[in-house]
């Protein structure tokens, strides 16, 4: 990013708009748009950005939106991808954003249906890992250990988190990625990489809520680079199912889970026993992913 | 505003007015503020320069502005881009990560573009009052410098016939080009300098017949009055002190040195004679003798390194006792063992050896000639600085001297409150405190050969260097370029503190409001 583009002229998001201090969708947002736009449509689930987005006739985007029903994500962004085509309007980029919520749980099988017919757009989850906006409610992205409203003391989050790249590789669409804000760099040649492809693709991003996730404003970024380093975040891509590859370069020793974990109130009186389990499963998660990064290269 | 819009083009739209209405600045109870902490280059800079701050400036080519920083602390960044030890590189946090910035190359550049660019113009000046200045030094051309600059008709009166002080007559050739030195010197004529040279404080005039004509004075002479050794032989011919030689050196009079030669000393001067004498025609043999250790030498040590690279004999622990002649002339100079220890310098004689030499350069040191200030109560309060006050000392140094004699005198005839001594901040900023995690990307680095490329690594410890970290991971948009730098839009800002927790530098800081 050069320093003379750096300013709001470039930015496709207005200042002013109603999301919390150091909220890491926000900026996933603005990444997005700024790369992907300006010939661009959003159709947008319920989730936080319904709110940060503005009540009409204020809006915090400079591109069009189309608000829909929760589950609806999926099937929305295929009508509104055919209904451009109909206008001939092929060049306008449709992205469909959504929550972990609109993406995991209750969007899963709009998303999957989308998937299944390879739909022409790029479906991007920004996930903060519960409902947030309605009030932190553990959803499906929601990993093992954590607090939440509907898992308060002494209870935590049973069972893992969904692993959603997957269930979308599984799909064999074009291109899938996982990407967070620590990494903008990262982001935007995900973005554009996938702009230039036809079909469906789906891009995860990890995006820290400060209150949801009980940690001080300012670490947002902090939190999304140690997500990464520590491994319970990797930033990879898949092509058609098939081609794992990692894009960040590897680090030899990944940073401990604590690290991260130790930040966030909602872990705050994790046992050590819960934290073997999550360090057990973080690892385990991590030599699946390589093993499919080496299959992947063996193929090649 | 309509609700509902319409819209030629595009049919009815619905809902795009900008959300910027919203002022989400009324959220904040916290402010980020852009600061400036100390740098351990900016510590170590004998000027007190903010190093930071032209680096950036010459990152983005601003040569003018470099310049217009620059000048704040040192005004002739040509001549210590040359001389200067720089000991603001060896401080320099990058150093931890690849290699420290040659902050050196940057000053002499900025240096070199001054000279080149500055070169014909004649600054008009309307005068507040009339100031001598007694020596051309660079104590006294710093001093000449400020004083000009703020507005004052400066006289400099050089007792030699050569304008520079220990810069035409101390420093020899290879290590300051003469040229550079003529430059800056034309510079501070056209600035409307006035130079009276081959006029000595003393035997022309006195302090009293400057006070009869100028509204203060400055006394800068330095120290020139070469110290003895207080050994036998010492007066003999064939013996030199430095400063003789290295005068006779930069006026191109070539003396008349007989191989092998012997320099007895460890300071600065003592290195520049010994390189100095190797240069000579009929020399190739040159030995320099320190009573102390090589670490304990006052003498820059890239300095040491360069002599020895260029084939001079380093010696330690040895005191001169003698210097024996045979025939008239010089045959040998008879040396004792000597150490430093907690008590002092231990000589021991039994431990002695001769070495022949046929030239003998005496380099123990040299004091101030106080006597040329005449009775001193009959003068008024007169300003003193330089070498002349803190005994033989760097060329930064006296810049800096001449720096805050400027200001004092300035402060005196205005009637303000004098310059302050105010201690610089202890710690700078450490390696360890600095988040290169926010510098995206950031390879490790080495040494560049162009200045603005090397200026590029500079990683702004403590000061903002426009970076951009703080705007990119603004998830409000609340920081605006504003050509380039960076403000904040606090009409917008909620406080998060991103910015602040990701600045590389640690030029930000929270304030206002307590948790």
């Amino acid at each position: 990013m050069k320093i003379e583009e750096m300013n709001r002229e470039n930015e496709m998001i207005y200042s002013g708009h109603s999301a919390c201090p150091g909220c890491g969708a926000a900026l996933a947002v603005r990444f997005l748009t700024k790369t992907l736009g300006p010939n661009l449509a959003i159709a947008l689930t319920a989730s936080c950005w319904s709110i940060i987005a503005g009540v009409p006739p204020l809006t915090a985007l400079k591109c069009p939106i189309l608000h829909c029903p929760f589950p609806s994500a999926g099937s929305v962004g295929s009508g509104l991808r055919r209904g451009l085509n109909a206008k001939g309007m092929l060049d306008t980029t449709v992205v469909v954003l959504a929550g972990d919520g609109g993406t995991f749980d209750i969007g899963l099988q709009a998303l999957s249906g989308a998937a299944q017919r390879n739909e022409d757009y790029i479906f991007v989850c920004y996930d903060n890992e519960a409902y947030m906006n309605t009030g932190m409610q553990t959803s499906s992205a929601t990993p093992f250990g954590a607090r939440t409203n509907t898992a308060p003391y002494p209870l935590f989050k049973e069972g893992q988190k969904k692993d959603i790249v997957q269930i979308m590789a599984a799909h064999s669409i074009p291109y899938a990625a996982t990407a967070t804000v620590a990494f903008p760099e990262d982001m935007e040649n995900k973005f554009k990489f996938a702009k230039e492809l036809k079909g469906f693709r789906f891009i995860h991003i990890l995006s820290p809520c400060p209150p949801g996730w009980g940690t001080e404003s300012s670490d947002t970024i902090e939190l999304s680079r140690l997500a990464v380093s520590s491994g319970a975040f990797p930033l990879f891509e898949v092509k058609y199912g098939m081609e794992w590859r990692m894009t960040t370069p590897l680090e030899d020793k990944r940073t401990p889970l604590g690290d991260y974990l130790g930040i966030q109130r909602r872990f705050k009186d994790i046992d050590s026993e819960r934290l073997k389990i999550l360090q057990e499963e973080v690892n385990y998660e991590w030599e699946l992913l390589q093993d499919k990064v080496r299959r992947s290269e063996i193929l090649k | 505003m309509p609700p509902v819009m319409i819209n030629q083009d595009k049919g009815y739209s619905f809902g795009n007015e900008p959300i910027s209405v919203n002022k989400t600045g009324e959220w904040r109870f916290l402010t980020p503020k852009k600061i400036k902490k100390l740098s351990p280059c900016s510590q170590g800079c004998l000027l007190d320069g903010e190093i930071p701050d032209w680096m950036e400036a010459v990152k983005k080519e601003e040569w003018a502005e470099a310049w217009n920083i620059m000048k704040r602390n040192n005004p002739f960044p040509a001549l210590t881009g040359y001389v200067c030890f720089h000991p603001c590189s060896e401080n320099c946090n990058r150093g931890q990560l690849d290699q420290e910035l040659d902050i050196q190359a940057v000053e002499k550049k900025i240096g070199l573009w001054r000279l080149n660019n500055y070169k014909h113009e004649t600054e008009p000046c309307s005068f507040k009052g009339r100031v001598a200045v007694v020596g051309s030094g660079p104590a006294g051309l710093s001093c000449a410098f400020y004083l000009t600059e703020a507005g004052y008709e400066v006289t400099v009166y050089e007792k030699s016939d050569l304008i520079g002080g220990m810069l035409a007559l101390g420093i020899p050739e290879y290590r300051l080009p003469r040229k550079v030195l003529e430059q800056e010197l034309q510079l501070l004529k056209n600035k409307g300098i006035i130079f009276i040279t081959n006029s000595a404080l003393g035997s022309d005039y006195s302090l009293a017949d400057l006070y009869s004509k100028y509204d203060q004075v400055f006394v800068a002479t330095g120290a020139w009055v070469a110290r003895k050794a207080l050994i036998p032989g010492e007066e003999n011919k064939g013996v030199w002190n430095a400063l003789e030689l290295l005068s006779a050196y930069n006026r191109s009079k070539i003396p008349d040195l007989k191989n092998p030669v012997v320099v007895v000393g460890g300071g600065n001067a003592a290195v520049d004679s010994a390189r100095s004498a190797l240069r000579l025609p009929g020399v190739n043999q040159v030995s320099l003798v320190y009573r102390r250790g090589r670490i304990e030498m006052p003498a820059d040590q890239s300095e040491v390194e360069a002599a020895e690279k260029e084939g001079v004999e380093l010696i330690f622990n040895a005191t001169p006792r003698k210097i024996e002649t045979d025939q008239n002339q010089l045959s040998e100079i008879i040396f004792d063992y000597s150490k430093t220890n907690l008590n002092g310098l231990i000589i021991d004689c039994n431990k002695s050896f001769k070495k022949e030499c046929k030239t003998v350069i005496m380099a123990v040191g040299q004091n101030a000639d106080l006597s040329v200030l005449g009775l001193l109560d009959e003068a008024k309060t007169f300003i003193a600085g330089g070498d002349m006050i803190s005994g033989p000392a760097t060329v930064a140094d006296a810049i800096r001297a001449g720096r805050i004699a400027a200001e004092t005198i300035k402060s005196f005839l205005e009637g303000l409150p004098g310059p302050l001594d105010d201690p610089k901040e202890e710690v700078p900023i450490l390696f360890e405190e600095l988040n290169l995690a926010a510098r995206l990307n950031m390879q490790p680095l080495k040494k560049q050969v162009d200045p603005v490329s090397e200026a590029g690594r500079c990683l702004g410890c403590g000061t903002c260097n426009s970076c951009g970290i703080c705007y990119l991971f603004c998830p409000d948009l609340a920081v605006d370029n504003v050509g380039g730098r960076y403000e904040f839009n606090l009409d917008y800002c909620k406080g998060c503190g991103i910015c602040v927790k990701e600045c590389p530098a640690r030029a930000l800081v929270m304030e206002g409001g307590s948790e």
